[in-house]
């Protein structure tokens, strides 16, 4: 029989759920809301960014992914990856098969690399909060040397996969 | 709570209707994208679902503030460590993380911790099994040992390009050695 992955995960999600449950019930509840708020908000989001993996399958030719992503375009692919990243609007929840569905594209481990780090770690739909909270030089700083670092973490993740 | 639901029926509508109109375009289309959805769906139900519940888990009984708080105590190359992993647990976007680093920074920790914070927690160790699942062990386990350095570096850097500049400019709550 083969054990699925899945039900491995929410084995030790509800052991988890259960250990919590005996130590402090009220907590227990309170972490039972979080996730329920969680999945309202993150599960609508999943639907869209399934459904863009889709439009992109039947519309963008898997060449086209190869040769803007692929790793054959080099340090290109990483900055590519990046940008797509940091246009994102993703939940963190959602860049993961979305960087799945590119690698599987066609996409190299050095531009996935890119896309997810940038995704996480730079928004251009964020600056504004940014700004307003810890100033035009700080976001500038940040987002810049987050850029160029990812840059380098994609040639490592090129290299050694 | 009324916002969320909003949302969340905004986003079901306009994922409804890209997938109605690929369907008026083309049927062959229409089948590509329903085909995504449900395989992509049923790959990582299972996942989602158990993800969700330890993400509820941390949140109560590790709360980011509370880690904020700690983190925000600790100074010298212990905070910068711990900055550099334990934010890995925290939940949240890009818009929950500023305020917290907002803690950080009103708590006294220095410009290093609180740009290798946010660095650490693009980390994301709650959704490890996604990232398992859609890119493969090798690279989750590469992504998730490399943070740490690259929070550290991110964070040693940053401090002293923004130091080094505003150096005048420094508000109270900023340490300086």
């Amino acid at each position: 029989m083969k054990i699925d992955v899945g039900t491995i995960y929410l084995l030790v999600a509800a052991g988890l759920l259960i250990a919590s449950a005996v130590k402090d019930p009220a907590k227990t509840k309170k972490a039972l809301a979080v996730t329920g708020k969680v999945a309202l908000t993150v599960f609508p989001v999943l639907l869209l960014i399934f459904v863009l993996m889709g439009v992109i399958e039947a519309c963008v030719p898997r060449q086209t992914i190869v040769s803007w992503l692929g790793s054959g375009g080099g340090v290109l692919s990483i900055v590519l990856g990046e940008l797509l990243g940091s246009f994102a609007l993703f939940q963190p929840a959602a860049v993961f098969p979305f960087a799945g569905f590119l690698r599987h594209s066609g996409a190299g481990y050095g531009a996935a690399c890119g896309f997810i780090m940038s995704a996480m770690l730079i928004g251009i739909s964020t600056l504004p909060l940014e700004i307003q909270t810890f100033g035009g030089w700080f976001t500038l700083t940040r987002n810049l040397l987050s850029f160029l670092l990812i840059l380098a973490l994609g040639v490592v993740f090129m290299v050694a996969l | 709570m009324a916002k969320t639901i909003r949302t969340a029926i905004i986003y079901v509508v306009v994922s409804f209707v890209i997938w109605a109109a690929v369907a008026l375009v083309s049927p062959a289309g229409r089948n590509v994208v329903t085909g995504a959805v449900y395989n992509t769906f049923a790959k990582v139900i299972e996942i989602v679902v158990a993800v969700f519940v330890i993400i509820g888990l941390i949140q109560v009984w590790l709360s980011p503030q509370q880690v904020s708080r700690v983190l925000g105590k600790q100074a010298g190359w212990k905070g910068l460590l711990l900055a550099s992993t334990v934010p890995m647990l925290v939940g949240g976007s890009l818009l929950t993380i500023f305020p917290l680093m907002k803690t950080l920074r009103e708590k006294g920790a220095r410009t290093a911790a609180i740009l290798a914070f946010v660095s650490a927690w693009s980390g994301k160790a709650p959704l490890l099994p996604l990232e398992i699942e859609f890119l493969g062990w090798r690279f989750a386990v590469l992504r998730i040992v490399l943070v740490v350095p690259f929070a550290m570096v991110c964070g040693i850097l940053g401090e002293l390009i923004l130091e080094g500049t505003m150096s005048n400019k420094r508000g109270p709550g900023v340490s300086s050695p």
